[in-house]
């Protein structure tokens, strides 16, 4: 009897941490947001101590409202880079803005719980696509804000602002960014030129003309891997292939979306060329047996010397882009032409429960348009955070460096009214207007893809990608067996459903926008 | 009468009713009011119509955990792995624990468990990096250092299926042994020395003792453990499954679990009702399974049933 009841007290005592374990594991994510979130209050409430009682003195009508954001900078200073911030869109729009910060890798995992307006948000800035945000209605319909109080973003984007829209609803807003990309390769300069193989670089049209490239690189410098993916082992490998992919892979137009006809991407012979390709160099060791596995990004295998070229999205400002983010010379071979697609990177939108839409549709108006309030939230303060350069460019002051600087949320976040940073081509501004007018455009260009009908089946098609498409698309599978037994399983998780769904939407879309 | 004798109970045992209180009170702020989410199962989640208030779509949320062509292939993976887990981890923490048991010297017997408990406090990014430094095919230990001197193919463990039923058992014993033997351990040191003394005299070897006394005592604990990992069979060590193989396709026929298959197919949907309908799902027959194995043990051996 007493050994029962010891082993019910141990049983009972597992079953509480097992119980307990799991409470955490299923909570987890839950958990965790609302640690960060309450850490991320506390700590701001803690510094912002300042922050509110400057903010505090007019009260009355102004409106709060709260930015949840991601960022790579640093917003230690974040209070205070506010605090100036608000002084303007006090005065101007009667809004006061709160924002909270979020390192990318937490904001990837609290994401969803953001979306599920659990937290006080107004503001959400969406990363990679709004249509998570939509689907669960946490979108706001902005249709009728948006000419009210946005007039300065809709001379700034015009069209482009389609990009925020499904079927007639502005939901989200994109900010003015480059629209024109197409995959292409982006290769270590300094290695070119070493070689001497610039010639041959420059005869490269396909991206099998690269194999020769990377075969000489293989000779010379045996150390580096020739070829490496982009971003460690997430598909899909081939952005901004010659097609446009309309939010997913499930369903593309061809030929830069030349015609309305949405096809099977999967099956089409550009796409098994590609991966044939690509298991090409693999057979003959121009990328590392692990590049299945490979976890380190493309930027830090070029700062450590251990990798050549690999293939991304490519616009007219990549070489400098990735010249300056990698610190070492980089040059692109584009496979094609850019096209310009529905822009699916940052969005903001704002948050169905929130209960100032007005006061936020104000803000992103003179966020996006007002360059002073551009310059602060991406820069801070000039003096504090930054200096401007003898070309009147935005840098570090003296002393500081990217690690001890307390504030640089960077530009990714923001439109072009700011000022530029040394790192940027100074030209950007102009380029980027100029690129965007003259862009070959898809015909899907301003369709996002609304995929709340079809969820069943892109939860099955993820995970049948998941199985292969890295696979075939870094070149560690053969496409000549393993393509076929792709697409069937592709079919009988429904991708044919998917692609009548978008083809149906599209029609519809082109229908009503022309 | 009654009354009376509920009084004389609850005065006798006032005190314990109050320290376990507390405890009471966490398990149902905890364990029991979230559980009205599980209404989340059941609907298409909007923000506006917040947890009671979105719409209602049936089973609609089930419809993707059995549509799929996979649904065989990760339920099998699931209870296969917890079954091998259940078996090999019972019999090796019994061993394991046995042995240490068996040690005269204290300090000596401190060190091995103390290594053993290790890999347990390690991260699983830690684990599957180490197991990545092994299993790598340019650069892995075992391709670079055991197989290429010994003149051997390279295997590319990453890609053939047929290693990591063993490996994913192996890395899961190599964590968890350490946990779980410290509860057999703390159970054999309760059996009365009496009775090694008399199988001693008697002539009993250590093997007799073993099978003959130290199992026998340790059967409640066993079952009542059995029990409860029954109860999580459709769940499985996420950790282990999803990051140990590096997300790796060409292997996931044989390591995709219930878990997994979720995590990728909602990760970019973030699609709430899904998920909660799959946890659903788990719990539901986890509980079902608990009550049903309990019943079996109560009727074949009822002294040793959980309730």
């Amino acid at each position: 009897m007493k050994r029962k009841m010891m082993s019910a007290l141990i049983a009972a005592a597992v079953g509480i941490t097992a119980l307990a374990g799991c409470g955490g594991n299923a909570g987890e994510t839950a958990g965790n947001g609302e640690n960060a979130g309450g850490n991320e209050n506390g700590g701001a409430g803690g510094d912002s101590a300042s922050g509110t009682e400057v903010s505090q003195a007019p009260a009355g009508e102004v409106e709060r409202i709260k930015i949840y954001v991601p960022t790579s900078g640093k917003f230690d200073d974040m209070d205070e880079v506010m605090a100036a911030v608000n002084e303007i869109s006090r005065e101007k729009i009667g809004v006061e803005v709160e924002f909270h910060a979020y390192e990318f890798g937490q904001w990837f995992q609290q994401y969803s719980l953001f979306l599920s307006g659990t937290e006080d948000i107004d503001i959400l800035a969406n990363y990679g696509g709004y249509l998570n945000a939509v689907s669960q209605g946490a979108a706001y319909d902005l249709t009728d804000l948006l000419p009210e109080y946005g007039q300065d973003i809709i001379a700034l984007e015009g069209d482009y602002l389609k990009s925020g829209e499904i079927n007639g609803v502005q939901y989200a807003i994109p900010i003015y960014a480059s629209y024109a990309w197409n995959m292409g390769i982006i290769y270590r300069q300094d290695i070119v030129d070493e070689l001497g193989l610039n010639e041959q670089v420059a005869a490269v049209k396909t991206l099998e003309d690269w194999g020769a490239v990377l075969e000489a690189v293989k000779e010379a410098k045996p150390e580096i891997t020739p070829f490496v993916a982009l971003s460690g082992n997430t598909a899909p490998v081939f952005q901004y292939g010659t097609w446009d992919d309309l939010g997913n892979n499930y369903g593309v137009l061809m030929d830069g979306g030349a015609s309305s006809e949405v096809v099977n991407l999967f099956e089409t012979e550009e796409y098994a060329q590609l991966c044939g390709v690509l298991h090409d160099w693999y057979e003959k060791g121009y990328s590392s047996k692990d590049i299945q596995t490979q976890t380190d990004g493309f930027q830090v295998l070029i700062q450590n010397d251990a990798a050549f070229s690999t293939i991304g999205q490519t616009d007219f400002n990549t070489s400098f882009y990735q010249s300056t983010s990698c610190g070492k010379d980089m040059g692109i071979v584009m496979l094609g032409e850019p096209v310009a697609r529905t822009y699916n990177n940052v969005t903001y939108t704002v948050m169905s429960n929130s209960e100032h839409p007005e006061a936020c549709m104000k803000f992103l108006n003179l966020w996006i348009s007002d360059p002073e309030v551009g310059t602060l939230i991406s820069y801070g303060i000039e003096g504090k955070h930054y200096q401007l350069n003898e070309n009147g460019l935005g840098c570090y002051p003296e002393g500081q460096d990217a690690s001890s600087c307390t504030y640089h949320l960077g530009s990714n976040l923001s439109n072009i009214n700011r000022i530029l940073w040394e790192s940027e081509n100074p030209d950007y501004a102009d380029l980027l207007v100029e690129r965007n007018a003259n862009a070959k455009k898809s015909a899907g260009l301003g369709f996002s893809f609304n995929t709340e009908s079809v969820t069943n089946e892109i939860t099955q098609l993820d995970n049948v990608c998941s199985k292969y498409q890295i696979g075939l698309e870094c070149g560690a599978l053969d496409p000549e067996t393993t393509l076929p037994v792709f697409i069937e399983e592709l079919k009988a998780a429904g991708i044919d459903t998917v692609i009548e769904e978008k083809q149906r939407q599209l029609d519809a879309f082109l229908e009503g926008g022309n | 009468m009654t009354k009376s004798r509920a009084f004389r109970q609850i005065r006798r045992y006032g005190p314990f009713y109050i320290m376990a209180l507390p405890a009471c009170i966490y398990f149902f702020i905890n364990n029991y009011i979230p559980m009205g989410g599980l209404i989340l199962a059941f609907e298409k989640y909007t923000v506006s119509g917040g947890i009671f208030g979105s719409e209602k779509v049936g089973l609609n949320n089930f419809r993707f955990l059995f549509q799929s062509a996979d649904a065989w292939i990760m339920t099998r993976n699931t209870i296969l792995y917890n079954l091998a887990f259940m078996v090999f981890g019972t019999s090796l923490s019994i061993v394991v624990a046995y042995l240490l048991h068996e040690l005269k010297s204290t300090v000596s017997r401190k060190i091995y468990q103390t290594v053993i408990l290790f890999p347990g406090l390690l991260s699983i990014i830690i684990v599957s990096y180490l197991a990545n430094a092994l299993l790598a095919g340019d650069t892995g230990f075992i391709n670079m250092h055991i197989l290429a001197p010994l003149g051997l193919e390279p295997v590319s463990f990453y890609s053939e299926q047929k290693w990591w039923p063993f490996l994913l058992i192996f890395i899961h014993l190599w964590q968890m042994t350490g946990t779980s033997c410290i509860l057999y351990l703390a159970n054999m040191s309760a059996i009365d020395p009496g009775l090694y003394e008399a199988a001693n005299l008697d002539g009993a070897n250590r093997f007799q003792c073993f099978f003959k006394i130290t199992l026998p005592c340790l059967v409640p604990t066993i079952v009542t453990l059995s029990i409860l990992s029954v109860g999580k069979i459709f769940n499985s060590d996420f950790g282990l499954f999803y990051q140990v193989p590096m997300n790796s396709g060409a292997i996931l026929d044989v390591t995709q679990t219930i878990d997994t298959y979720v995590y990728r197919g909602l990760m970019n949907t973030a699609n709430m009702g899904m998920s909660a309908a799959a946890c659903f799902y788990q719990s539901v027959v986890g509980f079902c399974l608990v009550m049903f194995t309990n019943m079996l043990v109560r009727k074949f051996s009822s002294e040793n049933a959980m309730f």
